[in-house]
């Protein structure tokens, strides 16, 4: 007896054929996991199990499978870390041609020869890919200090379901011809359609980076320090406010800090170090070096399997009441004062207590997505504004009319 | 339903003072900064949210078409009511809604023009970035549909890069919020796509933009250079050295000794190019960044380096660079602004290109632009009244964004596809691509109403044919870029 499934399996290229235990997502196992090779491969891949009415979940690293609802079905795992080479990179132009499959990690090493980087730092680490990275929009602490990834693509490659392969945008660094439909699949979690190549413009690396912790008595008042650091217009690349029990994730002691990066020319380091020191020490304690990897360990706690991580959108001046109203829930707490957005790690956390903190937070005009967590807790957190929602359904209808990417990601059916 | 019905229905719902019906009236609103021309059949001036509601939602009860405007500034026929509705001009609108320095954030109505939100930033230390060179008159909303750039794009990034959120009014006439207060909303970034979507998908009534903090030290130089290509060189060669200025801006000779005569800014007139760069930020970078930039502008073979000493010099150079365009206007009895992009690297043999077939054409053609972004704005002056001038002008114009197309790069870096360029679309998207471009306005069920036969080809919103067969417009004399 066949079924639509196994007609499909068998017509699938069988090297790229993945064990689907490897694939689970909130526990259940796809049909199917298949890694292609090739760009076509994912469109025939799509076309087919659109037609066939089956679910396809693309992913990468799988780091960031949590966010959105849980999913209502899951029947193939397409696994895009295959195509995972550079397909074009032009030092003195600045850009570079990648594959979604590769990760930043890859990505950085091999622009990292030529002085330049993609300044992106998502959670948890550099192991994501660069589809995953752009498809999940996941800020970091560069966020607001140098230009983020969804800033800098300049084109992209998508395959739709219908098994076309799409392209937006293009090479050139400055850009208005036509839609940006790569936009569109920025943040759009893979659901209307695979991201499969991306272009960016890149940025020069910079010679040299200091990170700084200071220590402060409360929340409130390494938030004041961080706007006094943040309005002097210093080269920082993060600045970060933590809560006591952040603080000592990163092996720091049980007390609110402010964690610093200044990123640039040495001597400009030099000057740029006398500063902090200044206004740090006109408030308290002055800096002190952050422990190494204080950066890295931060990105990875957002990554912890216990629990959930809520991601606040809020304004700068709103960081340290954030923060205490997180850490009132038991949980563990930072704020990126430059994206105004802190992170919550709770061990524990209820959906009444998601509630209130959304209600609390919406009140202030920002907005609030659980990064990751317990099925239970995100399949009935809104993943979306509702305002959104009746257009993110007409783009669903109109680019993937099977419900074929991911369905549910949004709401039940959608 | 007649004419008449739609002029009360707008009157009763906007007032009478409100809504522009008569010829004579509606003349000034035929055109934006090209010469193409179409009549709309009112015009209307909403001083909130729901008055644009309310007009969109009469047009939908007469269908027909909603086209939106700011100061009509666009290059590209974006604003020009193809075949007529109803022009929804928001310069009404223009009060800055909100400011606030402590969150960096200032939330405006689409008619502030952009000056005058940098003028309102700057005591509180702060900027709005995109400084497109029509910044004295043209307005946020505008800038938000082209998704505006500007001479500090290399560094700072296109109006999208600083758009937070926007209110839209949709084709059913109902308002909401794309993107938010803070960056990085969940979802698909229909903020970002809304940017540069040119009045086709909504109009907007409010933007939440993010501000950045003024420069500690902003250092302005000129490089002067024998040749384009030489200048060219150096422009790939100070960015492939590890700096990026926040501008690397070019004017060619035909430029230099249009503007040098008028407006007295310091170009050297035996100059083949010259180079206005910019860095900034904490002096010692600066020192550094200056420092680079000189040593390679010299390394390619500037002929000489001049650093602007005072705030005076630094707006003297900068003078000559924006109000370019408009001294061309002076010089030519037409001309016509060309917006195209190429990889950086390519400029040198672009440029020749350029120059070669404007001169086979036999045309004057003087080229200022931001050749950071390799972002080329190619003005070819001709007389209309000359037999033949402006179709031969229009013929090389294409040619030139065919040279722009095959070099790697794109038929507009900034002005964007309105109506002029729809027909160039087709050289850089397939039938795929176009068709999912379609599909995003279908979705935002503006595929009928909003501001038909623009950008895309053919076949989304545009009624009849005439447009396609339209004579291309031309920019007007004292036009800005």
């Amino acid at each position: 007896m066949t079924s639509p499934t196994i007609d499909l399996r068998e017509a699938l290229p069988a090297e790229g054929r993945r064990a689907a235990a490897d694939y689970l997502i909130d526990g259940a196992a796809p049909q199917i996991a298949q890694q292609p090779r090739t760009r076509e491969e994912v469109g025939k891949l799509l076309a087919s199990a659109s037609e066939a009415g089956l679910a396809v979940v693309p992913q990468g690293s799988r780091t960031s499978l949590d966010l959105g609802r849980p999913v209502d079905r899951y029947d193939i795992a397409l696994d895009m870390r295959g195509l995972d080479g550079i397909v074009d990179y032009e030092p003195a132009d600045m850009t570079v041609q990648v594959q979604a499959g590769m990760t930043l990690r890859a990505l950085r090493s091999h622009l990292a020869e030529h002085g330049q980087y993609l300044p992106a730092d998502p959670p948890p680490g550099d192991d994501v890919t660069i589809g995953g990275l752009l498809a999940t929009a996941r800020p970091g602490a560069w966020r607001g200090h140098a230009p983020a990834a969804r800033d800098l693509v300049i084109g992209m490659e998508v395959a739709h379901p219908d098994g076309s392969l799409v392209r937006s945008g293009g090479r050139v660094v400055k850009n208005v011809s036509g839609y940006d439909l790569h936009r569109l699949h920025t943040g759009a979690l893979g659901t209307l359609g695979v991201i499969l190549e991306a272009s960016f413009k890149l940025v020069p690396l910079p010679p040299a980076t200091r990170s700084f912790a200071v220590r402060r008595g409360s929340v409130r008042d390494a938030a004041r320090l961080a706007t006094e650091l943040r309005d002097a217009a210093l080269p920082a690349r993060a600045l970060t406010v933590l809560a006591p029990e952040a603080a000592t994730s990163l092996g720091l002691p049980e007390h609110a800090h402010v964690l610093l990066e200044l990123a640039g020319y040495e001597s400009a380091l030099d000057a740029a170090t006398r500063r902090v020191v200044d206004i740090a020490e006109s408030s308290g304690v002055g800096p002190e070096e952050a422990p190494p990897g204080a950066w890295e360990r931060l990105r990875a706690v957002a990554a912890s399997p216990d629990g959930a991580v809520l991601r606040l959108g809020i304004p700068a001046t709103r960081i340290a009441a954030s923060i205490e109203a997180a850490r009132g829930l038991g949980a563990t707490a930072w704020g990126h004062v430059a994206a105004g957005s802190v992170m919550v790690h709770a061990p524990s956390i209820d959906v009444t207590a998601v509630r209130v903190l959304r209600r609390n937070v919406e009140a202030e005009g920002g907005f609030l997505v659980v990064e990751s967590g317990p099925p239970a807790l995100r399949a009935v957190v809104d993943p979306l504004g509702s305002a959104t929602r009746a257009l993110v359904g007409a783009l669903k209808r109109q680019f993937d009319p099977n419900g074929t990417l991911s369905p549910g990601r949004w709401e039940v059916g959608l | 339903m007649t004419h008449e019905d739609l002029i009360r229905d707008l009157q009763d719902a906007l007032g009478d003072a409100h809504v522009l019906h008569l010829p004579e009236d509606l003349i000034a609103y035929e055109y934006d900064a090209t010469i193409e021309r179409a009549r709309p059949d009112a015009v209307v001036f909403p001083g909130s949210t729901a008055d644009v509601s309310a007009a969109v939602r009469i047009a939908n009860t007469h269908d027909v078409p909603v086209v939106p405007r700011g100061s009509g500034t666009g290059l590209a026929g974006g604003a020009v009511p193809v075949i007529g509705g109803v022009l929804v001009a928001m310069t009404r609108m223009r009060r800055i809604v909100e400011l606030n320095a402590a969150n960096r954030i200032a939330v405006v109505e689409p008619g502030v023009i952009n000056l005058d939100l940098q003028a309102a930033c700057e005591p509180h230390g702060l900027r709005y970035a995109p400084d497109p060179s029509s910044q004295r008159i043209c307005t946020i909303g505008g800038n938000v549909g082209t998704n505006a750039g500007g001479p500090h794009t290399l560094a700072h990034g296109s109006t999208v890069n600083h758009v937070l959120g926007v209110e839209v009014v949709l084709a059913d006439g109902t308002a909401t919020w794309l993107g938010g207060r803070q960056p990085d909303v969940p979802g698909p970034d229909l903020r970002g796509v809304f940017c540069g979507s040119e009045g086709t998908l909504g109009i907007v009534t409010q933007i939440c933009v993010a501000l950045t903090p003024l420069p500690h030290e902003v250092r302005t130089m000129l490089a002067i250079f024998d040749s384009v290509e030489v200048a060219s060189e150096a422009v790939s060669a100070i960015i492939s050295g590890g700096v990026v200025p926040v501008a690397v801006e070019m004017l060619d000779q035909e430029i230099i000794r249009i503007v040098e005569p008028q407006m007295h800014v310091g170009y050297p007139l035996d100059a083949g190019a010259v180079l206005l760069l910019e860095v900034e930020g904490l002096p010692e970078a600066v020192a550094t960044d200056a420092g680079r930039v000189v040593a390679a502008c010299e390394a390619a073979g500037a002929r000489e380096l001049r650093v602007a000493e005072s705030a005076e010099e630094r707006e003297g150079l900068w003078e000559g660079r924006k109000g370019g365009i408009g001294a061309i206007g002076a010089s030519s009895p037409n001309f016509y602004i060309l917006d195209g992009v190429v990889p950086r690297t390519r400029l040198p043999e672009v440029m020749s290109q350029v120059n070669a077939l404007s001169a086979e054409y036999g045309f004057r053609c003087a080229n200022i632009f931001h050749a950071g972004d390799g972002n080329l704005h190619p003005n070819i002056m001709f007389n209309e009244l000359d037999e033949g001038a402006t179709e031969r002008v229009l013929e090389l114009g294409g040619e030139i964004m065919r040279v722009c197309v095959e070099a790697g790069g794109s038929i507009t870096g900034e002005h964007g596809i309105g109506l002029e360029k729809r027909t160039y679309m087709e050289w850089i998207f397939d039938d795929d691509a176009l068709d999912a471009m379609g599909r995003l306005r279908l979705a935002f069920g503006a595929d009928e109403r909003f501001n038909p036969c623009k950008v895309l080809p053919t076949g989304h919103g545009c009624a009849s044919g005439h447009a396609a067969e339209m004579r291309q417009h031309l920019a007007a004399p004292g036009v800005y870029i």
